[in-house]
C-alpha cells in the first residue's frame, strides 16, 4: 500500500501550491496515472479521500485521468499499447521497446471558482 | 464556473528530491549507504551476516533493519560484529528517503563506514522510491524463478548490483541462469549480477569485493 504515502506527498503538494499562489477554495483535483505505473487508481481513492480530513482539500472532489501505456516497438516502429498486447508488438511480435507514457503519477491540475 | 490551473508536478518529485539531498550530505560525510532489497525469503538475513563477516574487519559497519517479516533481531547482526537498529514501519510496503533519514540519525552515523538499509521485503514499492543511498542491490533466490525481471522490471532497472542468492540448489531446481541474466542485462545492461551461496559461502568474497569498490569509490571522489 504504497498509494497512502502517495496520497499524503500530493495532498502536501497541493496544498503547498495553493499557499504560495494564494488560493483559498480548491473545487477539484486532477491526478494524472499511467497505466504502467505501480499505483493502483481506486486504492489512491480510498487513501486521498482518507487523508484529507483537517486539510484545505477537505471537501474538495478528486479526478483521476489515466494515461495509456504505451510503447515504440523498436524492431518495426509500430507504436502500441503495452497492457493490452502483454509487451509485445502485435505487428511483429517483437518485445524490444521505448516507453513513450503511462509511467507517470502526476498532479495534474487544479480546478478553483473563478471569482464574481 | 471553475478555472484550470495546471500543475503537471510528478508526485515523486518531493521524495526524489530529498532521497538527492541526503545522498550529497552522505557524500560529504564519506558515508556509504547500501539500499539492499528482495522478496521475503531470499536469504537477506544469512547474506548480511556473510557481509559482515567478510567486512567487519577494514569497515565499520551499521544496519538498518526495516524488514517487516524480518526474523533478525539486531542481536544476531550484532553478533556477526556490526551495529544494528530497527526501524518501525508499521506495515509501510516501502522506505522513502525521508524514514531513511531518521533511520540514520537512529543509528548513529559518526563510527559507520557503511550503511546498509534492509529494505522491505517487496519487489514492487522498494523500486519506486528512492532512499537517498549511494547504491541499491536486490538479491534474487533460485526457488523464486528466473522469470523474476520479467515480473518485477522496475527493481531490476533501479538496482547496481543483483545477488542471486542459493546457488547451491541450483541443480534442483529449473532455473536457467543465462536467460536470468539476459533478461535482466536487456533491462540494465550495467547491472553487476554476483552469484552467491550464503549458505555455503560460495561467491561472497566477490559480492565483499564489489562493495568493498563501491565504498572506496564513494570516499575518494
Amino acid at each position: 500500500m504504497h498509494e497512502m504515502t502517495l496520497a499524503i506527498q500530493a495532498i502536501r503538494s497541493v496544498v503547498e501550491f495553493a499557499q504560495e499562489n494564494g488560493i483559498e477554495n480548491i473545487d477539484t483535483v486532477v491526478l494524472e496515472i499511467g497505466e504502467l505505473s505501480l499505483v493502483v487508481p481506486e486504492y489512491m481513492e480510498e487513501a486521498w479521500y482518507a487523508a484529507v480530513p483537517h486539510t484545505m482539500l477537505e471537501r474538495s472532489k478528486l479526478k483521476i485521468d489515466m494515461v495509456p501505456g504505451n510503447g515504440i516497438c523498436l524492431d518495426c516502429g509500430q507504436v502500441y499499447n503495452i497492457v493490452e498486447n502483454k509487451g509485445r508488438c502485435p505487428k511483429c511480435g517483437s518485445d524490444s521497446k521505448d516507453v513513450l507514457c503511462g509511467e507517470e503519477f502526476n498532479i495534474k491540475e487544479i480546478l478553483v471558482p473563478e471569482e464574481e | 464556473m471553475l478555472r484550470t490551473i495546471e500543475i503537471k508536478q510528478s508526485v515523486f518529485a518531493d521524495n526524489n528530491r530529498e532521497a538527492d539531498s541526503l545522498r550529497a550530505e552522505l557524500k560529504e560525510k564519506g558515508l556509504f549507504l547500501l539500499n539492499l532489497m528482495s522478496s521475503p525469503g531470499s536469504g537477506k538475513t544469512t547474506t548480511l551476516v556473510r557481509t559482515i563477516e567478510a567486512l567487519r574487519d577494514e569497515l565499520r559497519i551499521g544496519i538498518m533493519e526495516a524488514d517487516i517479516d524480518s526474523d533478525v533481531d539486531a542481536h544476531t547482526v550484532q553478533d556477526a560484529g556490526a551495529k544494528a537498529v530497527q526501524l518501525h514501519t508499521g506495515g509501510m510496503c516501502h522506505l522513502t528517503a525521508d524514514m531513511t533519514r531518521q533511520g540514520l540519525e537512529a543509528l548513529g552515523t559518526e563510527d559507520v563506514d557503511l550503511a546498509i538499509l534492509e529494505n522491505v521485503g517487496n519487489l514492487v514499492c522498494p523500486a519506486e522510491f528512492d532512499t537517498g543511498a549511494s547504491k541499491s542491490a536486490m538479491i534474487l533466490s533460485v526457488p523464486e524463478g528466473d522469470d523474476k525481471p520479467l515480473k518485477y522490471p522496475l527493481m531490476f532497472t533501479v538496482c547496481d548490483c543483483l545477488i542471486v542468492n542459493k546457488i547451491d540448489v541450483m541443480p534442483y531446481f529449473d532455473f536457467d541462469y543465462e536467460a536470468m541474466c539476459e533478461r535482466a542485462k536487456k533491462l540494465n545492461p550495467n547491472i553487476e549480477i554476483i552469484p552467491i551461496s550464503a549458505k555455503t559461502g560460495e561467491g561472497v568474497e566477490k559480492w565483499a569485493d564489489w562493495l568493498r569498490g563501491q565504498v572506496k569509490a564513494w570516499k575518494e571522489k
